[in-house]
């Protein structure tokens, strides 16, 4: 049994046809080829698999793809504009936040929701926003550093929060 | 020459400064390419056959049933292999080469693997799994360490009592100088099993060329070469009939340090499978279960002290939990025991170590490699004797540490040493006199741990040097091709770095091709903390090559000495004068002129001067210098809860000279991050078959941002004459001393001792109430 459906990934309409049980993070990466978005447990445990759905961030490895139809998808091959580095993605190269970069897209797109609704979050947000994602290299300084920083930019560059009060609920819940 | 590219002529003297990493674009967007991502047209899906119990005889494997079903492309078993052992201890104790690429008549562990399939997909791969019948002889086995040393207790391996090695290390007469100690003390510390949990798991994509019968494995490698040379034993092939290609790695921490079984079964299922590339990845379930982990491992100590703190002599005994196989388990076990002479003048020692196999999941190489265990063992005893003989902690160590130019009693050649300096800077950071003892009323604490660390070990079958290729194009841009394997500590980055400040050229043209064993030059590996040490120093002899080739067409050309030109900051320069003669680009131009024609490629391999350690006496002099390390924890304690704060961690590193500043502040805090999840959540055990009882994300705790601590890093550049710019290697001792630190800490904050890790809120509380119970005696 198959089924037809259309994924708005990264501004883009990708018509698809699936099995139906598929999650949205086999899809990304398996169907699409869109392999930023990482997996390190397919448990909901360790936040690499992150993307972000109508601007929250959500755990791709147990989201069902056919449920994702309508909704505006973004994963971290979507985030820079042209060749302008978002300004998450800018923080962590200069304040040197990556190390093996495997759990950094995951981070970035949880980083985003963040931002997005709360440019000058306080350590205590930032720490709950990231409480999903584990990273074994840096030991998260210089991240939450690169997040403070990305922030201070998006206040400035007057970034309307996003029309999505609920990312942290969502977030905690998933 | 048309040809224009844009160098982005940044960062000109990049050594010393804290410059963008050279793969981090990549990481940012998602672009990068690890082995995890590998795809290729037709590539089947991989999965190992596992043994379910925890000991047993095979007795007969029917594959008939799995073969029959659609999809399966391929099945392997011992029969289609040479039945050859490998391991990585090969130089020093070859009865440790002790596990077979797939097992063939006996298992000993749950997950054990006997064989695997390939198949088009991940379900009827798992589906085949389950239709290959195994006949089974179930064996008795021990999961304790103790009760596997027990006379009588199952036997794992054909070894007494399931020692695999007793390491006895000697010197002076320790007996009879514990005679002469004013105080003398007995402790116990037992540092539980952990696993490296990198987060992209073990992984990799193998293809057989089945005319030529070459094999390609794509993997997740800290050693592409070690794995290399294990891949060609098992096989049965010559070396260069194998290639190892590493793209980027999602961390390693010791687990990616050999082949693994499956990197075998990908390479034999592609052949069966008629060349199809098999990829095999391992879910976390088996990453747990089946890589490799930390040793768990039992501390005693017995020491004695003078009045005066002197440290008279140091006896004991280490048991380390081998699971069951050797893997790295002979040299963790070793470096668990003899680092302490890079820290601490002693002239009377005499410790054992016993490396014990148990139908466990296998230990092996974990970053600190075995110092960590030590670690919290030795500098907690250290704080206890130090309150033996009534001395504040530092002032007991600054008594007894190693200094500079100096030969430890087993024959290190210590040169710079930044040890003293490390304390001092800390303690001074920390306010240590203001706040040590001064704070128990608010339950507050401060306490020390120092530690050392080698750069290379010169424990293995082959030599340790490094390669290093630069290759300067004509539309100026450098390649700089190197064996090392970076996996996120950064080191294609320090390397380029290296590169581009002795080639006298911006950071920014480096472009930087690693650890790919076909194309790169040869490589040990990234372990031991030895690649910007070793493989530093083959970088600048590559890039100084370079250079001497390109200065020699410009003095020919413009009829100057050779010896008076340099390459410095883009621009060929007459040294003595200071005279600019031409920029770089000018002087490319000259050498792939019509007159010169000269392709420009500098070599370079650098072995360090070190002489392997001879495992009878224990001399030996490891590694080319020694980094060291001291650090201190602040900590407050709620006695009501048993919950640890930590306040602060300060970290005084010799690393000496950073080449990347920004970089090292971030292998010092992941460390201590590491650190701190070992000192307080971290601790992988195994219910009574042997299985991880906690082999999950959900069950084994990772330190998460919240709780994360400020930390202070304290770069003490002590300028190695041996180390290239100055540089030492680093990375790892900063994650020794932690656990001591901390507990050291709750010790100045409520004055109880806590002897085993993890430290939970549980064991805080049993203390708390064991130390009012005592004190209602007395």
């Amino acid at each position: 049994m198959s089924k037809e459906v259309t994924l708005n990934i990264n501004s883009r309409d990708y018509p698809l046809t699936l099995r139906g049980n598929e999650t949205l993070l086999e899809v990304l990466r398996d169907n699409l080829g869109l392999t930023g978005t990482k997996t390190g447990c397919e448990e909901s445990e360790c936040g690499l698999c992150t993307v972000a759905i109508n601007g929250s961030a959500v755990l791709s490895c147990i989201s069902l793809a056919a449920a994702c139809t309508g909704a505006r998808i973004t994963t971290i091959e979507g985030l820079a504009d042209g060749d302008t580095l978002h300004p998450l993605q800018q923080a962590f190269l200069d304040k040197g936040a990556v190390q093996c970069g495997f759990c950094i897209p995951g981070i970035i797109m949880s980083a985003k929701a963040l931002l997005d609704v709360n440019p000058r979050p306080t350590r205590a947000e930032i720490d709950y926003a990231l409480d999903g994602n584990l990273c074994r290299c840096a030991g998260y300084l210089k991240i939450i550093e690169a997040i403070e920083e990305a922030g201070e930019i998006m206040a400035g560059q007057g970034q309307k929060p996003a029309n999505n009060p609920r990312s942290a609920e969502t977030k905690s819940a998933s | 020459m048309n040809i224009k590219v844009d160098h982005k002529k940044e960062y000109v003297d990049p050594v010393g400064k804290s410059v963008p990493r050279i793969d981090g674009l990549g990481m940012v967007t998602g672009q990068t390419k690890y082995a995890f991502d590998v795809s290729f047209p037709n590539m089947l899906v991989g999965k190992m056959l596992r043994s379910p119990h925890p000991h047993a005889k095979i007795l007969s494997i029917d594959t008939s049933e799995a073969e029959k079903l659609p999809g399966v492309r391929a099945i392997v078993t011992a029969k289609d292999t040479h039945n050859i052992k490998f391991g990585s201890n090969e130089y020093f104790f070859p009865h440790t080469i002790d596990q077979m690429a797939l097992e063939a008549d006996r298992v000993r562990y749950i997950g054990d693997e006997f064989g695997a399939v390939a198949a088009v997909d991940e379900e009827t791969a798992d589906l085949a799994l389950k239709l290959i019948k195994v006949e089974y002889e179930k064996l008795p086995h021990v999961v304790d360490v103790r009760e596997a040393m027990k006379p009588g207790a199952p036997l794992i391996h054909e070894s007494l009592n399931n020692i695999a090695v007793i390491l006895p290390v000697n010197f002076g007469n320790p007996d009879r100088a514990l005679k002469a100690a004013d105080y003398i003390r007995e402790d116990e510390f037992y540092a539980p099993a952990a696993h490296q949990t990198a987060m992209e798991p073990h992984v990799c994509v193998g293809q057989w060329e089945t005319f030529s019968n070459k094999v390609t494995l794509w993997a997740s490698s800290q050693a592409p070469f070690k794995c290399r040379e294990a891949l060609a034993k098992t096989l049965k092939m010559d070396l260069n009939d194998v290639r190892v290609i590493k793209l980027a790695v999602g961390g390693g921490f010791g687990g990616k340090l050999e082949m693994l079984p499956m990197d075998f079964a990908a390479c034999l299922l592609s052949k069966k499978a008629g060349g199809l590339p098999v990829k095999i990845c391992y879910s976390r379930e088996e990453e747990f279960l089946a890589s490799r982990r930390k040793h768990g491992m039992i501390y005693r100590l017995k020491s004695g002290v003078k009045k005066d703190g002197t440290l008279v002599a140091i006896t004991g005994e280490v048991i380390a939990d081998g699971g069951a196989y050797c893997s790295y388990g002979p040299t963790v076990l070793a470096a668990a025991i003899m680092r302490i002479f890079m820290v601490y003048r002693i002239e009377h020692f005499r410790v054992t170590g016993y490396r014990v196999y148990t139908n466990t999941p296998i230990s092996g190489a974990m970053r600190g490699f075995g110092g960590v265990q030590a670690g919290f063992a030795i500098e907690s005893h250290m704080d206890m004797l130090a309150a033996g003989v009534g001395l504040d902690p530092i002032e007991f160590r600054l008594r007894n540490i190693t200094g500079p130019n100096m030969t430890t009693i087993n024959q290190m050649k210590l040169t710079t040493n930044g040890l003293r300096e490390c304390i001092e800077r800390a303690s001074a950071s920390a306010e240590w006199t203001k706040k040590r003892g001064q704070q128990r009323a608010k339950k507050r604490g401060i306490g020390i741990g120092i530690a050392a660390d080698v750069m290379g070990s010169k424990m293995y079958k082959s030599h340790e040097s490094a390669g290093s290729i630069v290759k300067v194009e004509e539309d100026g841009s450098v390649y700089l091709f190197t064996g090392a394997a970076d996996t996120g500590q950064g080191s294609n980055t320090a390397l380029s770095q290296i590169a581009a400040q002795e080639l006298g050229v911006s950071y920014g043209r480096i472009k930087c091709k690693s650890g790919d064993t076909e194309i790169t030059p040869f490589d040990t590996g990234s372990f031991a903390s030895r690649v910007t040490f070793i493989s530093g120093n083959a970088t600048i002899l590559a890039a100084r090559d370079a250079k001497q080739q390109i200065l020699k067409v410009v003095s020919e050309e413009k009829n100057l000495a050779f010896d008076d030109l340099d390459i410095r900051a883009e621009e060929v320069v007459v040294t003595s004068s200071g005279e600019v003669i031409m920029d770089f680009d000018k002087a490319l131009e000259l050498a792939y002129s019509f007159r010169y024609g000269r392709q420009i490629i500098g070599r370079g391999s650098y072995n360090p001067k070190t002489t392997p350690i001879d495992f009878r006496t224990g001399e030996g002099n490891v590694s080319g210098s020694y980094g060291f390390e001291a650090q201190i924890a602040e900590v407050e304690v709620d006695t009501g809860t048993g919950e640890v704060t930590i306040l602060k961690l300060w970290d005084a590193h010799d690393i000496g000279k950073a080449i990347n500043p920004q970089s090292v502040e971030g292998q010092i805090e992941g460390s201590l991050a590491m650190g701190i999840g070992y000192t307080f959540l971290e601790n992988l055990h195994f219910d009574k078959k042997g299985r991880p009882a906690n082999g999950n994300f959900a069950n084994y705790r990772l330190p998460r941002t919240m709780g994360i601590p400020e930390m202070e890093s304290i770069l003490v550049e002590t300028d190695d004459p041996e180390g290239p710019f100055g540089a030492k290697g680093m990375g790892e001792a900063s994650l020794l001393p932690t656990s001591a630190a901390i507990a050291n800490a709750i010790e100045d904050a409520i004055g109880v001792r806590i002897r085993e890790l993890p430290i939970t809120p549980d064991k805080i509380i049993k203390a708390l109430q064991e130390k009012e119970q005592q004190e209602n005696e007395t």
